[in-house]
């Protein structure tokens, strides 16, 4: 990806609308019980159409920006979302993504490796929970919540970051150019 | 070339993981001018957002609802027959109580009488994403007059009670908070105990027992107490309801000294809050 003013702000906004989206409205509603939690989703998309530094760091600013707005505990979020980032940029570098599943996927499968990373430094820190069933169903909910959200998300932010990317293809012509009065 | 830009990679994730604990020690150290900071400058963004995102919430809850509505018909059918019951029943008291009502010059709710509180009316704003968290953060702060530790209420019942407040917004810890504990009275058969969150249920209380002779039953209702004691949540007006009853054995109650309560409010789903200001934080 080719980082320019523009594009970091492009970038910025994002991760702005994302949290303000997950706060106001994904954190708000439930589905079977269970809310969306769109934020790894789109530190997965960063990072997959970035590569794993600007995951990593964008995983950083989202969670920092979460915790400041929720006025919780700072570092955890940012912890956790800059680990999944920095693995899905990796994904990236490493392999090619024929298929527009596979962020889908990627987004399902980080989702949970969030949720299992927030719930592990949640018990370092003492909460004394039980697994419960509940908290599993949470958990799994919320990766299947990812797969769906993921795949819209990665194409949007595709779209919106076009501009930075390296290998994206080009647009083809409509018309084969042909010789004037042949 | 290519090292160059790995080494360089590895140290910015190594600083970013160092940034990490580095913020989590200066929050356990109690340092939250930068939180305080951030939140003040996008709480009116964020109010602005939960009107805006208003229909599309509710449009969800709709189909949300409607798988829920199923199920909870006949629960609902069964809780009728028992709700009517207990209205014939409430309907002696409220005549005693306009009158004696009426005695005292009151015009506030039984739980508030004697109390001197004020209501402060607060919309959420924006709710944590995890099942670790159990707070809210609501569009009324200090310059509405609200406290850190004030009770916040809604139309159902207690909700939790306030964490933290910034100049325009404050923090609510809701009563299924791992840190949260509450005194409570269960009615008629006066047992009391602490209500505790069942933490990693995000439906559920318990009601741990102090007192143990008295037996509770299932449907129940659970109220504030009104007393506090180390490490409890400051003075909740006493009689403001905080849930029901739902697991009652008598072995659960002999072996562990507790129930499970189902909290009234809907602490999920809530919208429109009030903060009690104004009471003893002492």
């Amino acid at each position: 990806m080719i980082l320019t003013p523009k594009i970091l702000i492009r970038m910025a906004a994002i991760g702005l609308l994302g949290v303000l989206l997950q706060l106001s409205f994904f954190s708000r509603v439930e589905l079977f019980h269970v809310s969306p939690d769109i934020l790894p989703a789109l530190v997965v998309c960063l990072g997959l159409l970035g590569g794993s530094l600007t995951g990593a760091v964008s995983g950083f600013a989202i969670g920092f920006f979460v915790d400041c707005l929720l006025v919780e505990a700072l570092g955890i979020s940012s912890l956790v979302l800059l680990g999944i980032g920095y693995l899905a940029g990796l994904f990236r570098e490493r392999f090619e993504i024929h298929s527009t599943l596979v962020p889908a996927l990627l987004c399902m499968g980080l989702t949970l490796v969030a949720e299992l990373g927030f719930a592990a430094i949640q018990l370092l820190f003492g909460i004394d929970a039980p697994v419960s069933i509940l908290i599993v169903r949470d958990m799994l909910l919320k990766s299947v919540y990812a797969f769906f959200l993921g795949w819209p998300t990665y194409l949007l932010i595709r779209r919106i970051l076009r501009p930075a990317l390296v290998e994206e293809p080009r647009v083809q012509r409509r018309r084969e150019p042909r010789v004037l009065g042949a | 070339m290519y090292r160059k830009q790995v080494r360089r990679r590895r140290a910015v994730l190594a600083l970013l993981i160092v940034g990490s604990f580095v913020l989590l020690t200066l929050t356990y150290q109690g340092s939250r001018g930068l939180q305080s900071g951030v939140s003040t400058v996008f709480s009116p963004v964020q109010s602005v957002a939960d009107r805006a995102l208003k229909p599309a919430r509710d449009l969800v809850d709709w189909f949300d609802k409607t798988f829920d509505a199923r199920g909870e018909n006949s629960r609902l059918k069964s809780e009728l027959v028992t709700a009517r019951t207990q209205a014939v029943a409430g309907q002696e008291a409220l005549s005693e109580n306009a009158q004696l009502r009426k005695l005292v010059e009151l015009d506030r709710g039984p739980a508030l009488a004697s109390s001197p509180y004020k209501e402060v009316t607060g919309r959420v704003i924006a709710r944590s994403p995890t099942v670790w968290r159990s707070s809210v953060n609501i569009d009324v702060g200090s310059s509405d007059g609200v406290h850190v530790d004030d009770p916040v209420i809604s139309g159902d019942g207690v909700v939790g009670r306030i964490a933290s407040v910034e100049g325009g917004s404050s923090q609510v810890m809701l009563l299924t908070d791992h840190e949260s504990a509450i005194s409570g009275k269960v009615v008629p058969s006066g047992a009391q105990g602490v209500i505790k969150p069942e933490v990693g249920n995000p439906e559920d209380l318990i009601l741990d027992f102090i007192d143990s002779t008295k037996l509770v039953h299932g449907g129940q209702t659970v109220v504030t107490a009104g007393w506090r004691a180390q490490g409890l949540a400051p003075l909740f007006p006493p009689g403001l309801p905080l849930g029901e009853v739902t697991q009652a054995s008598i072995v659960e109650q002999e072996a562990k000294e507790q129930v499970q309560v189902r909290p009234y409010a809907d602490l999920r789903n809530l919208d429109l809050v009030q903060v009690l200001t104004g009471g003893s934080r002492g």
